[in-house]
C-alpha cells in the first residue's frame, strides 16, 4: 500500500489502533466472491467488481473487510479471543462517492464478556473518530436486535409470525407492511381435497406420505432440497397462522415499541416502563441491555448516544447491538457496527464464536475534516 | 443523419416484425440477396435496416448505436440499467408474448406467494446449509423483483442459459425465474407460478434509443406515426 494514496486521517487512525492494543491484519485485495454473496445476498452482486479465475472460480475485489478477517480468524485462531484492526481500500459501486475508497475498523472475535465487548466496540469507534475529528460533535445511535426479538416473543405471537417480523426488522417499510398483513390475514385456499382432508383430520403421517408419493412420481425425490416433512410442517403452520389476526392492542404495542427513540441514559427506564405498561416480560433482553449501558457509561460520555428501538440491519447474522455514528445533525455515517454472533458459524466455524465490530468510512471522515478546517479558516 | 432500425434476424419474430411494418406501409426490402443482414425501407431513403439477434438489439439500443429496434421487452429490461432514461417504448406490437415468472415445484404445497417464498428463503440456510438457489438467465429482473419489490435478500442465482425448467428436478436449483407463454413447459416439469409471481408481461415492442436529434427528424416521426396507427 503506497503511503501517498492514504487519506490524511490514516496515520492518526493507525496510531489510535496501536494505543488500543489491537492486532493489525491485512487481507488480499482479490477474494473469492462466494462468501460475500452468500452472506449479503444477490443484491451485492451488482455492486461488487467480479472476475473469474482461469478455472472459472468467481473472484471479486474485496468489498469489505469483515468477512475476510473472520475467515482468517476461523482458519488460524479459533478458540482464542482476538481483536483485529484493518485499514485498506475496498471496492464497491455506491450511489454517491467513488467506487474505491478506504475503510478501517476493528473486529473483536471470541470475547465471551458480551457487554464489555459491545461497550468497547462503541467506545473504540467514538474514541478513534474523536481523535481524527477533535472539533466534531458526534451523534451515536444504537439499536438492539435481541430487544426486538424479545418483545415479539413476549407478545405471544405464533412462531411463524415472529420469524417473519424478526427477518424484516431494520427495514421499516417491510416491517410496516408485515404488521398490516398480520392484522388482516388471508385464509389458505386452493388446496386439493385430498390434502385438505389430511390437514383437517390432523393426519400428519398421511400428508407426509402423500407428498412423498407425489415427489417420487414426478421425479423430485432424488435431488429435492425441501423434504415432505418440511413442506407438510410449514403448510400446517401457515394454515394456523392464517386463522389468527393480530389484535389491535398488540399492534399498537408493537408500534409503540418501534417508535421508542430516547437518550441511552434513559433507555433502560423507558424500556422498563414500556414493558410494565404492556405487561410484557422482556427481562432476558433487558438485563444484558442494562449491562451494556453500564459498561458504556464507564468508558465514554453516553450523553452523545441515543437508543432507537426500530434501528436494526435486515441481515440474518446480526444478533444484538447495532450502532452508527454521524456528525451531529448530519446523515453521512462515519462509523457503523454491531454484533454478529451468527456470522462465524455461517462462515464455517464449528462452534459459536461471539463477534462484534465496526467499520470507519475514511472518505467521509476526510470530508468532515475538510469541512472543519474550512469552518476554522473563516 | 441516417436512422438505423434493428429488426430480428430470424424466426417468427422476424416475420411478425416485417408484417407489422408492411401493414404500416413501411415495406422492408433486403439489400443484395434475401439472406443479407442489411435492408432498407421503401420510400424512406435515410433509414437503414440492420437484422440482428434479439438480445443484440437490446444491447445496441442501450449503447445508442441503433435508433430503433424491435425486440422483447424482457430483453430490454434485463440487459439495460436505467431503462427509462435510455430508451422509450414506442409501441407494443402484439406478438412475441411471454411472461417472466417465478415458478416453484408444484409439490411445495405451502408456497403460493412471494411472502411464502420469503419465509422459505429465510430458513433455507439453517435447514439445508446453503441459500435458496434460483435458476435463471434474468439476473437483473430477479434481483429487482426479489430484493427491490419483496425485500427477499437471502437467495443465490444459478445462471441457466437453457432448459431452466429442469433445474429444480435435477437439483441444480430450487426454483426458477423464466419466460413462459402457455405455461405448458412449466406444467410438464411439475412447476407452478406463484400467485404474485409474474415479474413482467412481455411482448415484442418498437423501442427507440433516446436521442435529442430524433425530435425533429422526419423519418423518425414517420416511423412512429405509421406504426402507432396499426397497433
Amino acid at each position: 500500500m503506497s503511503a501517498i494514496d492514504l487519506p490524511g486521517c490514516a496515520a492518526d487512525m493507525l496510531s489510535a489502533f496501536q494505543s488500543l492494543g489491537v492486532t493489525r491484519v491485512d487481507t488480499p485485495v482479490i477474494q473469492p466472491a462466494e462468501p460475500f454473496l452468500d452472506m449479503a445476498g444477490e443484491d451485492l452482486r451488482r455492486r461488487i467488481f467480479m472476475t473469474q479465475s482461469e478455472t472459472g472460480k468467481a473472484l471479486c475485489l474485496r468489498p469489505e473487510f469483515t468477512i475476510p478477517v473472520c475467515l482468517r480468524h476461523i482458519e488460524t485462531a479459533t478458540g482464542t479471543p482476538k481483536r483485529y484492526a484493518y485499514l485498506g481500500q475496498v471496492f464497491r459501486q455506491r450511489r454517491g462517492g467513488a467506487n474505491e475508497f478506504y475503510q478501517a475498523g476493528i473486529e473483536d472475535l471470541g470475547e465471551s464478556d458480551v457487554a464489555r465487548a459491545d461497550a468497547r466496540a462503541v467506545s473504540d469507534a467514538m474514541v478513534i473518530l474523536q481523535s481524527v475529528l477533535p472539533t466534531t460533535q458526534l451523534q451515536v445511535t444504537v439499536g438492539d436486535q435481541a430487544m426486538f426479538e424479545a418483545v415479539v416473543a413476549a407478545c405471544g405471537l405464533a412462531p411463524g409470525w415472529q420469524k417473519r417480523l424478526i427477518h424484516a426488522f431494520g427495514n421499516v417499510a417491510q416491517l410496516e407492511q408485515l404488521l398490516e398483513k398480520l392484522a388482516h390475514p388471508q385464509a389458505v385456499t386452493g388446496l386439493e381435497e385430498e390434502v385438505e382432508a389430511y390437514l383437517s383430520s390432523n393426519d400428519d403421517a398421511g400428508l407426509i406420505a402423500h407428498i412423498d408419493e407425489r415427489m417420487e412420481a414426478t421425479g423430485y425425490s432424488t435431488n429435492a432440497s425441501r423434504s415432505p416433512v418440511e413442506i407438510a410442517a410449514r403448510l400446517k403452520e401457515k394454515r394456523e397462522l392464517a386463522r389468527v389476526a393480530l389484535d389491535a392492542p398488540t399492534l399498537t404495542l408493537l408500534r409503540t415499541f418501534l417508535s421508542l427513540d430516547v437518550p441511552l441514559s434513559g433507555a433502560v427506564d423507558a424500556l422498563t416502563r414500556f414493558a410494565d405498561e404492556a405487561g410484557l416480560n422482556i427481562g432476558a433482553a433487558l438485563t444484558p441491555f442494562a449491562a451494556r449501558v453500564d459498561a458504556l457509561a464507564q468508558t465514554v460520555d453516553v450523553t452523545a448516544i441515543r437508543y432507537r428501538a426500530a434501528f436494526g440491519r435486515p441481515l440474518d447474522y446480526y444478533t444484538g447491538l447495532v450502532f452508527e455514528i454521524t456528525a451531529l445533525g448530519q446523515t453521512a455515517v462515519l462509523a457503523g457496527g454491531g454484533r454478529f454472533d451468527r456470522l462465524m458459524t455461517l462462515l464455517g466455524a464449528t462452534h459459536t464464536i461471539p463477534a462484534v465490530g465496526f467499520a470507519l468510512w475514511l472518505d467521509r471522515i476526510e470530508q468532515a475534516r475538510q469541512r472543519n478546517e474550512q469552518a476554522r479558516g473563516q | 443523419m441516417t436512422i438505423t432500425l434493428a429488426l430480428p434476424s430470424k424466426g417468427r419474430m422476424k416475420d411478425d416484425a416485417q408484417t407489422i411494418f408492411a401493414r404500416a406501409g413501411l415495406n422492408i426490402v433486403a439489400v443484395g440477396n434475401e439472406r443479407s443482414y442489411r435492408g432498407r425501407i421503401e420510400g424512406l431513403e435515410d433509414v437503414e435496416v440492420a437484422f440482428l439477434s434479439a438480445s443484440e438489439i437490446a444491447r445496441e439500443l442501450g449503447t445508442g448505436s441503433v435508433d430503433f429496434g424491435v425486440t422483447g421487452e424482457d430483453l430490454i429490461r434485463e440487459d439495460l440499467s436505467d431503462v427509462e432514461t435510455r430508451v422509450a417504448f414506442c409501441a407494443r406490437l402484439g406478438f412475441g408474448h411471454a411472461d417472466v415468472v417465478v415458478a416453484v415445484p408444484q409439490i411445495w404445497l405451502d408456497v403460493d406467494s412471494m411472502a411464502d417464498l420469503g419465509d422459505v428463503a429465510a430458513d433455507f440456510r439453517a435447514r439445508h446449509g446453503r441459500r435458496l438457489a434460483i435458476a435463471t438467465k434474468y439476473w437483473r429482473l430477479t434481483q429487482q423483483y426479489f430484493s427491490g419489490s419483496h425485500g427477499i435478500q437471502l437467495y443465490r442465482i444459478v445462471e441457466s442459459l437453457g432448459a431452466t425448467e429442469g433445474a429444480p428436478a435435477s437439483g441444480s436449483a430450487d426454483i426458477i425465474v423464466d419466460i413462459t407463454s402457455t405455461g405448458s413447459t412449466l406444467k410438464a416439469n411439475h412447476l407452478k407460478i406463484l400467485s404474485d409471481g409474474v415479474i413482467l408481461r412481455s411482448e415484442a415492442c418498437l423501442v427507440r434509443a433516446r436521442k435529442s436529434e430524433h425530435d425533429s427528424h422526419p423519418a423518425v416521426q414517420t416511423i412512429l406515426s405509421k406504426i402507432s396507427a396499426v397497433v
